[in-house]
This record gives C-alpha cells, structure tokens and sequence, in this order.
C-alpha cells in the first residue's frame, strides 16, 4: 500500500491557500453556532439520560408529572442527542473540513447560520413537544410529524452550503475526509425524507412501519454519525502526527463497505418481518467487518510511531479514544447479530449498552477532539487558549464515565439476555437482577455529565478569551 | 476517487442499494397484506384476522405513544428456529404463537418497541383484567412488589366522595388509600389506555402461524367438490 496525501501538507507552503485570518474571518458564526449549540443539547441530552437513569433507583422519582416520566425523558434524551448533537456536531465539523482541505472560504456563511438556527428552532420544539406528550413512537424519529419540514429545509439551507463549498475548492485531488463528509451530508437528506414521508406524512401499512423505522436509526448512527466521526478520524490523526496517511485504497475500501453494508442492518432477531429481511441484516452486519479491518489496518499503520504524542494533544487523544470505542461497538454490533447470541441479547440492555459507546465512545469523543483543534482556530486564537487542567478533567470524566457506564448495561444485558432465555425466573426477578449494574450505570451517567459540564466552561473560556482579545484589538486599533 | 460526480453516482448507489432492499422489497412484499382468516381448528368457526380498534382502544394506543410506552415494552413474541409455538418468550406466558406481520394490520402507529425493560404486551389483553389494568397504572408496586415501572397517577384523580362513591373509584388500601371522605377514580387517559391494553392479542392462528395440530391437510390437489364426489 503506498502512501498518500496527507492533510498535514494541506494547509502549509501553498500560496494560493487562503490565510488562516482569511477563514477566520468568513467562517466562524455559522460553525461555531453549530458546535456551541451542539455542545448544549449534548449537555441537555445527558441531563434527561441522567433523570432516566435515576428512576432505576427509585421508580418513584419525578413520576407524578407526566412531562418528566420515564417514556417521555427517554424519548427526549434521544432526540437532543441525535439532531441536538449528533446533526450539528456533524455539520460543523463537515463544514471545517470542506473549508480547510478544499482550500477555501464557507460558500453562504450567513445562510448557514440561519440554517442552524432553524435547526435549532426545530429540535427545541421537538424536545418540548415530545415532553408535553408529542413523541411519534419510532425509535430515533420521535420528533412530531411538525418539525419534520422545518428539519428539512434548514438542513437543505446548511447542505447547499456545504455542496457549494465543496464545489468551489481550489485543491483537485479529494483527501478521504471529504468523501465522508460529502458522503454524511448525502445520505441525511435522503434516509430523513423517507422516514418522514413513509412513517408520518403517508405511513405504510402494518409492520413495515417498523421496519422503515429500524432501517432509519441504524443508518442515522451508522452511515451519518459513522462517515462524519470518521472524517474527523481521517483529518486530524494524520495531520498531527505529521505523517502521510498509509492507504488511501484501504480508505476507500473502508468507505465503500461502509456505504454498503452499513446500511443493511438494524432489524431485530426475530422481528415479526419476512425473514429474509433480517437474514440480510444479519449478514449485512456481519460485513461490517470489512471496513472495521480495513479502518484498524489504515489507522495502525497511520499512528504507530506516533502514540508517544498522545499526552501532548487532547485532539489526538480523544479521536484515538474514539475510534477505539469505535471498533468495540461494532464488534459487538457484530457479535449480537449472530443468531446464536441475538436469541439471547437481543431486545435487552446490550443493545442500549452498544447504542452508548457508539454514541457517546466515538461520536461525542471524536467531536470533542474535533473542537479542541477547530474551536481556537476558528476564532483566530492558538490551542493555548483551553486551559489544560479542565482538559485533563474532562478527558479522565468523560473516559471513566463512558467505560463504567457502558461496562454495566453490557453486564445487565448479558445477564437479562441469559435469564430471560431460561424459564425458571419471572420477569421481575430478572429485573431485579439487572437493577444492581443499571444503577452503577448511573454513575457512569454522572461522570461523563460532569465531564462534559467542564468541557462547556474550558469552551465557555475560549470564548472569554476571544471576547477580550477582541476587546484589546478594538481598543488599539481606535488609538 | 477525486471526481466529485462520480462520488456523487456511487454513494447514490449505494443509497439505492440500501432503500431497494430495506424499504421497497420488504413493501412489495408486505405492503398490502389484506385482512385474513384465522385457520379452523376443530369446531371453531373462522374468523376476520385482525380486527380493527375500538374507538376507545385507539386513543388509549394515542396515550401508549405519547407517554413512550414502547421505550420499555415490546409487542412482539418471538420464537425458535424449531417451531413458530415454542421459545423463550412464549414460556415466560407472553403469548402462545410468534407475531407475524399480519398481526400488525390496524396498529398506527406500529409500536413493537426495541427493548424490554418491562415485560413483552403483544397478548396482555388476554392475561389481564380492567382492574388490574389500573390497579397497576396507579401504583405498580401494590399488584407486583419488586415492579420497577413508574406510576402513572397523572392518569388518576382524587376527588371528595359526594353522595355515593363512584362505581369506577380504585379499590386501594394501605399508603395508597386516599383520605376518608376522598376516593381515587380513573380519568379518560387511564380508561382508554386500559382499553387499548385489555385488546392485544395475537391468538388468531393463521398459515403462517399454525396452531399445534393443524387439520390434515387434503390428499388429492383436486377442488373440495370433487375430491367428496370421488
């Protein structure tokens, strides 16, 4: 495999490159909202995850209004993680990347800020609503049938940026980030307007709904979150190490596998469907394999000389860690469609203990490192400006929260999974018997909040920070 | 892979790929599954498989979506490679056959739910009564010590007894007991969530989910007026 373009000769010895304050200057309101913005629900989803999770140590807690019980919070915690977080962080971190490895400036700054707005205008309103008792009923796609047009048009406003940016870059050869990127900001669109149409405008008849439903959250997680954690991954891991990406064929093989077969998944063992359906799933799944090996086989040989920088750079430390938790949740995605073990672990806390380390152990982690390099750039500050004890806490919170939280619900779900498969224990002694991992789960739950409220004040920070840079520059400059 | 059209026709591709196999074939396949009959057994008359929902079953399943029922319950039994009448889920008493997408014809939304944090409710109507219904929707820990499900008292109202007491009013006892001269009576949402849980169930056998003993099937491939002639 020969080596590649590497981002890190990208944005240095090009004079046709546009100058750092030049981005600055074009780019950062619409992208900085969506990553602040972002950074919020993530905090709001972590907070309703946080009440959900209490109410296994009381049942009681908060149930007498019907705005906080568990169905609604659960349902809401889901959204804001999804289109609070999971979209935007996605879209800003997908704009940066389409700006800096096209050599160019943010086509339609203003409309992307809108479109943000927007954006944001809708899940709240979603989130809201599905509190007041609004949910739609399908997993990943609660948001009422209301937000879905507001959704769509403020994503169109953000995505048609994105393509004009994309258009008009001035480097020829296309770097593998941006073939995610391009790839996430396509398959949205698509996989949202169908759940839309054929679930909540013209739903179809009977089970499909379902299966529609399934399909949309797998692809959602999988394809969009996966291509955009992954640009990140492919940007930043190279450009820091200051080495050239080993393959670019095995990236693209790792694209187009994933493109393929990660989006034939998602449906339940022994979903009342045709059973082909899930046997392609299954085998769908089981594929995932390829691009994983392919992904690992890149990233080693990318980073192996490089692992002695990790204390230097939370950037590098938080995608490593990220993609790591990547490789696990898929395996275990893997594992759990076999037929032998879904029989067992599928429909219990395995699932929801997979869903979490996907979500919160490579995408959040990913983006978290995302904004540690992107953030100071984008305000024209250097990485200086985060203060480095708040980024070890937040590094050491995050991690300790995600292993010991995703660690429980794999052990609740192996032991749910196991005594359900018997006969000799009723439900509730099953339950009962899950209750114990689920309610260390909740720590699990408080640490990473914690560390995320640390993240927000370390970026909170940068802010000030620019805020009186801006202050001292305005002041010299009218003397 | 620098042309950005060509990226453009591949990742449509494999869009494609995906919605063909996920969304139009299982539609082509399923879509337009008509009401059916039940398969006879013995003396048994068949009957119109699925019926549609009562209007007070519908808004009940209106409150089952709203309050995110599906986050902790399935309605979906599964079984074995080995029969569609044996496995796990129809041990446990959740139902005496696996569910099979005729099941599913009148529910809108579909809520089968994808995971079970509570028990499985594709036949709970056919293991429960009003009563416990809501005896259960009021204080779940009264009916099952150990239940982690909340209460839904939201769903309840406590009123001053005026004249006789309601004949709808909870019979309840020990902390749950309202005070003398109060009575705890169930409001709409409870009613019909009530009546939208007392109507699951899934036991209409059909060909693709026969009962234990099916009929013998006929020996000659010849109509049934024929075959008797012979």
């Amino acid at each position: 495999m020969s080596a590649t373009v590497s981002p890190a000769r990208t944005a240095s010895n090009n004079p046709s490159e546009p100058s750092q304050a030049g981005l600055n200057v074009s780019c950062p309101i619409g992208m900085l909202y969506l990553l602040g913005a972002g950074l919020v629900w993530l905090l709001v989803a972590l907070v309703l995850g946080f009440i959900d999770s209490l109410k296994f140590h009381a049942p009681g807690f908060l149930a007498d209004h019907g705005f906080l019980s568990y169905g609604r919070v659960h349902a809401a915690a889901g959204s804001a993680l999804l289109y609070g977080f999971g979209a935007q962080a996605a879209l800003g971190i997908g704009l940066w990347l389409l700006c800096r490895l096209g050599r160019t400036t943010l086509a339609g700054p203003f409309v992307v800020f809108l479109g943000a707005f927007f954006w944001n205008f809708a899940v709240t309103v979603g989130v809201i609503a599905i509190l007041c008792g609004n949910n739609t009923g399908f997993d990943a796609f609660e948001m009422p049938a209301v937000c879905a047009p507001t959704l769509f048009v403020s994503y169109a406003m953000i995505g048609i940026c994105a393509m004009l940016t994309f258009h008009q870059r001035r480097e020829g050869p296309l770097y593998p980030s941006q073939w995610f990127v391009v790839g996430a900001l396509f398959w949205f669109p698509w996989i949202f307007s169908t759940a839309a149409i054929l679930l909540l405008y013209m739903p179809v008849h009977g089970v499909l709904q379902a299966a529609i439903a399934w399909w949309y959250a797998h692809n959602f997680s999988m394809v969009f979150l996966g291509f955009s954690g992954l640009a990140s991954s492919f940007y930043f891991i190279p450009k820091l190490l200051g080495r050239p990406l080993h393959s670019r064929q095995l990236a693209a093989l790792a694209f187009w596998t994933l493109a393929v077969f990660g989006s034939w998944g998602g449906i339940p063992d022994g979903a009342p469907l045709p059973s082909w359906i899930a046997s392609i799933s299954v085998v769908g799944t089981v594929l995932m394999a390829i691009p994983m090996l392919a992904l690992g086989d890149n990233f080693y040989h990318t980073a192996r000389y490089g692992l002695n920088t990790l204390d230097a750079d939370p950037t590098l430390r938080f995608t490593y860690v990220g993609l790591l938790f990547l490789f696990v949740a898929v395996a275990q995605q893997i594992v759990g469609a076999l037929p032998n073990v879904s029989a067992i672990t599928s429909l219990t806390w395995f699932g929801a203990a997979q869903k979490e380390l996907f979500h919160l152990g490579f995408f959040a982690m990913t983006v978290f490192g995302a904004m540690y390099y992107i953030v100071p750039r984008l305000l024209g500050l250097g990485a200086e400006a985060w203060c480095p004890k708040l980024t070890k806490w937040h590094f050491g919170l995050t991690l300790a929260g995600i292993l010991i939280s995703y660690l429980a619900l794999l052990v609740a779900g192996v032991e749910q999974g196991i005594m359900l498969a018997g006969t000799n224990h009723s439900f509730v002694e099953v339950m009962s018997s899950t209750l114990m991992p689920l309610r260390a789960s909740t720590l699990g739950d408080l640490l990473f909040l914690a560390g995320t409220f640390v993240f927000l004040g370390n970026f909170l920070r940068v802010i000030g920070t620019w805020c009186c840079e801006f202050r001292r520059r305005a002041i010299k400059e009218a003397k | 892979m620098n042309n950005g059209p060509l990226l453009f026709l591949g990742l449509f591709a494999a869009m494609v790929f995906s919605w063909l196999g996920f969304v139009m074939g299982p539609q082509l396949q399923i879509g337009n599954l008509p009401q059916t009959n039940t398969v006879v057994v013995g003396d048994a008359i068949s009957q119109a498989y699925p019926v549609a929902l009562s209007g007070n079953a519908h808004q009940g399943e209106e409150v089952y979506r709203a309050n995110g029922c599906a986050a902790c319950h399935t309605q979906m039994v599964r079984a074995g490679d080995s029969s569609p009448l044996a496995g796990p889920d129809i041990s446990h008493g959740w139902g005496a056959r696996r569910s099979v997408a005729e099941d599913y014809l009148f529910d809108q939304p579909v809520l089968l739910g994808s995971q079970r944090i509570g028990p499985d409710l594709a036949n709970y109507g056919r293991r429960s009564s009003i009563d416990a219904i809501l005896r259960r929707l009021y204080d779940p820990r009264s009916l099952v010590p150990g239940s982690i499900m909340p209460s839904y008292r939201f769903f309840f109202k406590t009123r001053k007894i005026e004249g006789a007491p309601s004949p709808d009013a909870l019979v309840l006892s020990g902390k749950d007991a309202p005070a003398p001269g109060y009575e705890v009576v169930p409001g709409p949402r409870a009613r019909s969530l009530a009546a939208y849980l007392l109507s699951l169930h899934q036991d209409g056998y059909l060909y693709e989910a026969p009962p234990p003993a099916l009929p013998p099937p006929p020996k000659t491939n010849a109509p049934p007026a024929m075959a008797v002639k012979k």
